[in-house]
């Protein structure tokens, strides 16, 4: 699985699809495990998505006291394993971006595992697939370099880059390369 | 163990035990492709996979469309038919309601004549549902009485199309052409709420460039990332739309040979146009003439462009007009009948499209043929074998009724697939002629606020009982496909009506066994019309992805551009709208400050029957809200959360208030999806659009008052 998840904030229109569907991936019962919020809704209309990062030394799993959490060869962070957790809830004060929650009816964590079911064969997870937007994308590693290259591109060809003032002004003429 | 399903390359996920049906959404135009998941062992329907290999919207699904599948083993859903006894539905069986009807529809047409009976259908119905709707209610019923909910949602569209192009199918292009436009101009149309799988052809669009305009009092989330956001006042559009259209004459922007070659009017409509200058629309829209003209500039400069609009211009009192000049923009610059250009309208319900086409309208018979045309009434009668003089004349528009009803012409309803008691205007109104009725049957599968006023209730299907063709907001006819048996005694539309024509001793024009049998039927009764379907069968349609129409003969390619040599009037021109700019029907006045204007949300469908049911949505969206502007917000002393209380001329009501800077100051924004006191719509104003009978749902002044 040489792909990775690809977020892209300006495209996102806050229809939570991706939450929706987060609950029909096998396993989650119905609860979803990635979040939408507005940036500032008395200002603007405009939301993101919060999915887990999947970081490579993730936080979560470095404050298990229990080695709960597994990471699969692809790179991929799995939910606390339920025979190993012990409900200590470290994982969910350890990630910086919210991400495992804890069910105190299930007594156990669970956090996104990037439809592992679907990814491990080249399926983009849920969340990825029905956005609507295509905020959020299951790329190919190249593809997603070759974005971000992009972006860089036009800023040189402009030879400016947006500052605090005037950064909305660049969003329509940069729209889908400004931001990663 | 999983495995999975290869079409074309395209992998999905299949799990043991489940079957894989391929169909598409029930709710808005856009039809989204998905497979529903079946239990083969429960048979019952335990979730949805995308569909990545349908071509208009690629796996992209929004969340009602994610737990769309939640509806069909609910709860609550009516599974046998009621009677109400002493107040209370009591359950009964098939026979005993069918004989009350019987009973009733006879005794009140022997005593009122055949006009006492009507009929209000829906367009979340199939095309062969919707075809049959008509048909039932001239033959089975004899009644001249029968219109839709569309005339709420689609209508103001239909007419304008109507005058301008000679055909009215909503959008003049298919929408996998959508990326390689230039230029969007988006008017009244909150894509990213209403049509969420839209959006990715519009951002593909603008990777590559291209310019968005959009007009819309509030800065919705397309509207965040417009070039020109025209942050107008509702009820404004056409003098806006004429604006851009003097600017397109007066900067050189028009396209010479193209008018010259195929439109009408122009010498009229350039006289015409000569009043809206920037600086006196800006009065009229509050809009600044800077952005007026940077907006016409982009636009005129765009080599591919497409105008698109919504209800937001559709639904005012003024909303024929308001079509009619938007789709001049799209003439002026010679681009209806181009790839990737035109002019598209977007259908809100299901099959806004095909319903609106098969004879539902008040003055419509199916393939777009009119009452008013003996020619059309002749095909017709002969198609379903009555006289021509049978044929009942044409009756009047769905809110109209309600005016029947009051005035007695109208004794009994049946309501299908719909929940006027939410979602016409003025609702109070609409309740009180449904409890002046004699007799009132309702055909749904969950119990709507409509359902609450009826002596009968028949348990109808939901979209994934039942199978058949709809129309998507392209004109791309499409594939609906039974997912499983209807649950309980539910039975689907169509058999509601052959068993109600059968006890009407209409039988014998109903004689359908299947879906196919009714779909060739309706194909044979569109054949010649504007909208024919004729050469359009299922199996063309599972291989082509879908066929546009019009589609003539089996071996016509189908239409997925509209209008490429002639328009479809009289002398093959379209017609450049002559149209001077008019105010609402009800503008701000001291008693009633502000404008208060209506419209969706993202995580509910039309009147909530449905979504209101489904645990996410609700948990979304649980309740309507008033939208503020801090400013205005700051007159009356409100903050986030504080309850504020909502009067109009017709009525008032009470909801939380919401703050943002995402709107017009002088503007207030309630989503409609909620009844009874929670329903936004017992304020709105029902004045009618004089062509095509559409209520003005997007305009009226207000009072605002801290609760």
């Amino acid at each position: 699985m040489n792909k990775i998840m690809y977020l892209e904030f300006e495209r996102c229109i806050g229809c939570r699809s991706c939450q929706a569907a987060c609950r029909e991936c096998g396993g989650h019962d119905a609860k979803e495990r990635n979040y939408v919020e507005y940036v500032d809704f008395m200002e603007s209309r405009q939301t993101f998505p919060m999915l887990c990062m999947q970081c490579k030394d993730p936080a979560c799993a470095r404050v298990c006291p229990a080695n709960a959490i597994q990471i699969t060869p692809e790179g991929v962070v799995l939910s606390a394993m339920e025979e190993k957790c012990i409900g200590c809830r470290n994982c969910t004060f350890g990630c910086p971006f919210g991400i495992p929650k804890f069910d105190f009816e299930e007594n156990k964590m669970y956090k996104c595992d990037m439809c592992y079911d679907r990814t491990q064969h080249g399926i983009s997870p849920m969340c990825a697939s029905v956005c609507p937007s295509d905020a959020i994308r299951f790329i190919d590693f190249d593809e997603m370099q070759a974005l971000r290259r992009r972006r860089t591109q036009m800023n040189l060809i402009e030879g400016k880059k947006p500052s605090e003032q005037d950064k909305w002004q660049y969003v329509p003429e940069f729209f889908g390369v400004y931001s990663d | 163990m999983t495995q999975f399903l290869a079409k074309e390359g395209v992998k999905n996920l299949h799990r043991e035990g489940e079957k894989l049906i391929t169909t598409h959404c029930c709710y808005c135009g856009m039809q989204c492709g998905m497979h529903i998941r079946l239990n083969e062992k429960t048979g019952k329907v335990v979730g949805v996979e995308p569909r990545y290999d349908w071509p208009v919207t690629l796996g992209k699904m929004c969340p009602k469309g994610v737990t769309a599948y939640q509806t069909v083993d609910h709860d609550e859903r009516i599974t046998t038919p009621l009677i109400k006894k002493n107040g209370q539905f009591v359950r009964a069986s098939w026979n005993e309601a069918l004989d009350l009807i019987e009973k009733n529809f006879k005794e009140l047409q022997a005593k009122h004549g055949k006009d006492a009976l009507s009929v209000y259908g829906g367009v979340s119905m199939t095309n062969e549902k919707c075809y049959l709707v008509g048909k039932y209610a001239r033959v089975a019923l004899g009644t001249r009485f029968v219109d839709y909910n569309g005339r709420f949602c689609m209508s103001s569209a239909a007419g304008g199309f109507m005058k301008t192009l000679g055909t009215d199918r909503g959008s003049t292009l298919p929408w996998t052409e959508l990326e390689h436009t230039d230029c969007f101009f988006i008017s009244g149309w909150n894509a990213a709420e209403c049509h969420p799988t839209s959006i990715q052809w519009l951002w593909k669009a603008r990777d590559k460039g291209a310019k968005m305009i959009v007009v819309d009092p509030r800065e919705t989330q397309i509207a965040r990332l417009a070039d020109v956001h025209l942050d107008i006042k509702s009820g404004s559009d056409s003098a806006l739309a004429n604006c851009m259209l003097h600017i397109l004459v007066r900067d050189g922007y028009v396209d010479e040979e193209y008018v010259n070659e195929r439109c009408n009017n122009f010498e009229e409509m350039k006289e015409m146009v000569k009043l809206f200058t920037p600086e006196y629309t800006s009065k009229i829209t509050g809009v600044t003439v800077e952005k007026l003209e940077k907006a016409a500039r982009i636009y005129g400069q765009s080599p591919r462009s497409v105008v698109m609009f919504c209800r937001g211009i559709e639904q005012q009192s003024k909303g024929v007009d308001n079509v009619c000049i938007y789709t001049s923009m799209a003439l002026l610059r010679g681009q209806i009948g181009k790839f990737a250009s035109g002019v598209a309208t977007v259908t809100g319900q299901g099959n806004g499209q095909g319903g609106r086409e098969h004879g539902q309208k008040a003055d419509a018979l199916p393939g777009y043929r009119k009452i008013a045309d003996p020619e059309h009434v002749k095909y017709v009668a002969g198609v379903w074998g009555i006289k021509p003089e049978e044929m009942p004349k044409a009756g009047v528009s769905a809110y109209e009724m309600f005016d029947e009803i009051q005035q007695g012409n109208i004794r009994a309803m049946h309501v299908m697939c719909s929940n006027p008691a939410v979602s016409a205007p003025n609702t109070e109104y609409v309740w009180d002629s449904f409890r002046k009725l004699d007799f009132l049957v309702v055909s749904d599968f969950f119990m709507s606020e409509t359902a609450e006023f009826a002596d009968v209730i028949l348990p109808a299907t939901t979209w994934a009982e039942d199978e058949g063709t709809t129309t998507n907001l392209e004109g791309r006819v499409i594939r609906i496909r039974k997912v499983k048996d209807p649950i309980g005694e539910s039975k689907t539309d169509w058999q509601i009506m052959k068993a109600i024509a059968e006890r009407m001793g209409r039988g014998n024009f109903f004689p359908y066994e299947n879906v196919p049998q009714i779909y060739e039927e309706f194909r044979i009764a569109t054949k010649g019309g504007k909208a024919d379907y004729y050469g359009i069968t299922y199996d063309r349609i599972d291989k082509e992805d879908g066929v546009f129409w019009p589609c003539p003969s089996e071996d016509h390619p189908g239409t997925p551009t509209m209008f490429k040599e002639k328009f479809d009037t009289p002398n093959g021109k379209a017609n450049l709208a002559v149209v001077d700019w008019q105010a609402p029907a009800e503008i701000p006045t001291a008693n009633y400050p502000h404008t208060l204007t209506t419209g969706r949300v993202v995580f509910h469908y039309l009147s909530g029957t449905q979504t209101r049911r489904v645990k996410f949505l609700m948990e979304q969206c649980p309740l309507p809200y008033a939208e503020l502007h801090p400013e205005l917000a700051s007159q009356y002393n409100l903050a986030n959360g504080d309850k504020v209380k909502l009067t109009t001329p017709r009525s008032s009501m009470v909801v939380d208030v919401r703050l943002t800077k995402a709107i017009r100051n002088d503007h207030v924004f309630v989503p409609y999806h909620w009844g009874k006191e929670l329903s936004i719509n017992q304020l709105t104003n029902p004045a009618l659009d004089p062509t095509s009978r559409m209520p003005e749902f997007k305009v009226c002044a207000v009072k605002i008052e801290k609760v």
